[in-house]
């Protein structure tokens, strides 16, 4: 009965040949630090999950931000675990993607043909970087507030179009409405589209290049 | 790179293929190990250890010391220390833009600056000591990223320091590595015992600093989180800004006994046409900018007055839950603040001077505030800490500074007695006589912590005897 299943749905779907594109390559003899790019697009995944869950009562604006929050925290059933793990998620996060990247750099993986995976890794790192920026202001309390007036403000020390910068980052010359909601649609949608886009792209390339090898002292 | 080279690294591909293993389930096997555990690692964090509570924003309060996320506390310093550069330091934007611009824009082209086709560790001295050199230094920059660049007593000392460790010597260490690498064709083994020894001079120093950089006080980050804390907390404002003019429950029409306020008429804020008709948002602005046209004073941090955003809010929630019909008081915020004492029944700790110190006194007695070293957070350091500990609860005692001060006496200075060594607590109004009672009586009958040590000192008042002080 399975069997009859799983080969209907083969046939229309191509699940043998996802099977041996996907699963079954051969890779170089792997190595423990290998482990962290799959580790990072496991925390993107969780983030991603546990960020939707914070939307259903989340509110992006200064009046109820801080309250929508604290309502998370303590009105909703297991609110704060899911808070919890947004918020450790995103450190941990900073520091795997940081060091997969310094894996890279250290076993010169970036070389031929994976230049074009180094190049969309250093925008993956770049964006969840614009992500950690974005997510910091949402609970709307004093440190984020700070924090995102301070960052916006060397975003505006750029020569010429600082100015610029700085009144597109806030939405104006303040810290305002405006900017939590431009912040929370970068944080939502803009960088997660940006992020999910560079991931596909970069697993792609994984898979047609393959992991590289550990380098031995003959490479 | 010619075709004859990337021939040779696909070949070398290959046999590492040949000797290799499968996806799935060899790589696909660590990679779920190694998420499982980080998944762990994150539920624990979230569990134990979980988002510490901030007070919400206020764009009033100037005084806040903005700080980045951690992430970016290494750039942070990294402005600041490049701030004490005379002169260069001025230019703001070479280290905000141009520093981190060339940093980026060589990490995103590193594989057509690196083109060498080597990819051993032995081959790669130069980047890999730029980048050890590179790391140290933002572990560095993050851990001494409180650590102040100027010390109390004007000292640039750790100024000096943190900018040789942080700039000076990294910079340097880099220039040299590339001279060494361009100019004298040094060896690897060389390279890299260069850029220890930097690394190492960099971690000695900052470790100095670190040292003796001074300590931090600690910070006041006492948060309602729950309605019914905030509802407490809202009340314990109210009865300190508020209840001088609109009285305990907001009835007050004509204001009474307040200087340069007597006889003026206000409507009684807890009436249904003020609670009905102003929104939260409108009362917060009424209390933070007042009614100057109706004499009342602002009270916003906004307005140069003391009263954070969200101390502002937790007077609102306040008078919401206390006194608007819509809102359903919790039963927990509606219990008196300990039980009522009978006539000899002996206080105790746990039962009654707990919430008693909770609500009045740890919010000064605590470590980071000045209260002449007199803690109150637990049973053991209210009877053994303080500068006047000697004196201050003595069992049995009505002398007890303790009793003294919260009766409206202060303590004055034995050597200068016109000067108070302890003013009256808490500072800014009287307790209240249930409360002053219940404290009394716990210090007369030598301050039993639990509630069966009290019960046990309970003597049954006869019925002509004078009760227990």
């Amino acid at each position: 009965m399975w069997k009859k299943v799983y080969e209907w749905m083969d046939e229309r779907l191509g699940l043998n040949e996802i099977y041996t594109s996907l699963l079954d390559r051969p890779e170089p003899k792997g190595n423990w630090w290998n482990t962290l790019g799959s580790a990072s697009l496991f925390l993107f995944l969780l983030q991603g999950l546990t960020g939707i869950f914070l939307t259903v009562y989340y509110t992006p604006s200064p009046d109820h931000a801080y309250d929508s929050i604290q309502y998370i925290m303590e009105g909703v059933a297991y609110g704060w675990l899911i808070r919890g793990i947004h918020h450790w998620g995103a450190t941990l996060m900073v520091i795997v993607v940081f060091v997969h990247m310094l894996r890279v750099f250290v076993t010169a993986s970036f070389k031929y043909p994976r230049e074009l995976t180094w190049l969309i890794g250093i925008g993956l790192l770049l964006a969840t970087l614009g992500m950690g920026f974005t997510g910091y202001l949402l609970p709307w309390n004093q440190r984020a507030y700070w924090a995102t007036t301070v960052g916006t403000q060397i975003a505006g020390t750029v020569p010429f179009i600082g100015e610029f910068i700085l009144k597109a980052l806030r939405g104006g010359p303040d810290l305002s409405a405006l900017t939590l909601q431009r912040f929370f649609s970068a944080h939502i949608w803009m960088l997660p589209a940006v992020l999910a886009g560079f991931i596909g792209v970069h697993l792609y390339l994984i898979i047609r290049h393959g992991e590289s090898h550990w380098p031995k002292r003959e490479d | 790179m010619d075709d004859k080279s990337k021939k040779q690294i696909n070949n070398r591909y290959e046999q590492e293929l040949n000797k290799g293993e499968f996806f799935w389930p060899d790589s696909i096997f660590k990679d779920v190990i190694v998420s499982l555990g980080i998944f762990v690692l994150v539920l624990l964090l979230a569990t134990f250890v979980g988002v510490a509570p901030e007070p919400k924003a206020d764009p009033s309060d100037s005084t806040y010391i903005p700080r980045p996320e951690w992430y970016f506390l290494f750039l942070f310093k990294f402005l600041a220390l490049y701030g004490q550069i005379p002169l260069l330091g001025k230019i703001e934007w070479l280290a905000t833009v141009l520093i981190p611009g060339i940093a980026i824009g060589i990490l995103t082209l590193l594989p057509l600056i690196e083109k060498s086709p080597q990819r051993h560790y032995s081959k790669r001295a130069l980047p890999l000591s730029i980048m050890a050199i590179m790391l140290v230094g933002i572990v560095l920059l993050t851990l001494t990223s409180e650590v102040p660049t100027v010390s109390e007593d004007g000292s640039t000392l750790l100024g000096l320091l943190q900018a040789l460790a942080g700039l000076a010597i990294p910079g340097a260490g880099m220039i040299v590595l590339l001279l060494m690498s361009y100019v004298f064709k040094s060896s690897a083994r060389l390279m890299a015992w260069t850029a220890g020894l930097v690394a190492l001079s960099m971690i000695l120093i900052s470790g100095t600093v670190l040292a003796f950089a001074p300590e931090r006080a600690a910070e006041d980050t006492e948060v309602a989180t729950t309605i019914v804390d905030q509802i407490f907390a809202g009340q314990d404002l109210y009865s300190i800004h508020c209840v001088e003019c609109h009285g305990d429950d907001g009835k007050v029409e004509v204001i009474e006994g307040v200087e340069g306020l007597e006889g003026e008429k206000i409507t009684p804020i807890n009436s249904r046409d003020v609670l009905y008709t102003v929104t939260d948002s409108a009362m917060v602005e009424v209390i933070a900018y007042g009614r100057p046209n109706a004499g009342m004073p602002p009270f916003g941090k906004a307005y140069g007055a003391e009263l954070s955003k969200s101390e502002i809010d937790y007077i609102v929630v306040f008078m919401r839950y206390m006194w608007d019909d819509r809102f359903e008081v919790p039963q927990e915020a509606l219990k008196p603040l300990f039980p009522p004492l009978a006539k000899g029944e002996v206080p105790s700790y746990d039962v009654h001077i707990q919430p008693i110190v909770k609500r009045y006194c740890v919010s000064c007695h605590r470590a980071g505030k000045e209260n002449n070293n007199y803690l109150m957070t637990s049973y053991e350091e209210i009877l053994t800490t303080g500068d006047n500990v000697d004196y201050n609860i003595i069992a049995g005692d009505e002398a007890s500074y303790f009793l003294q001060v919260i009766q409206e006496t202060p303590i004055m200075n034995p050597e200068k007695p016109d000067e108070e060594l302890i003013g009256v607590m808490p500072p800014s109004r009287a307790l209240k006589p249930n409360v002053v009672g219940a404290l009394v009586r716990w210090i007369m009958n030598g301050m039993p912590r639990t509630a069966e040590q009290a019960a046990g000192l309970f003597v049954p008042p006869a019925p002509e005897a004078t009760p227990t002080p």
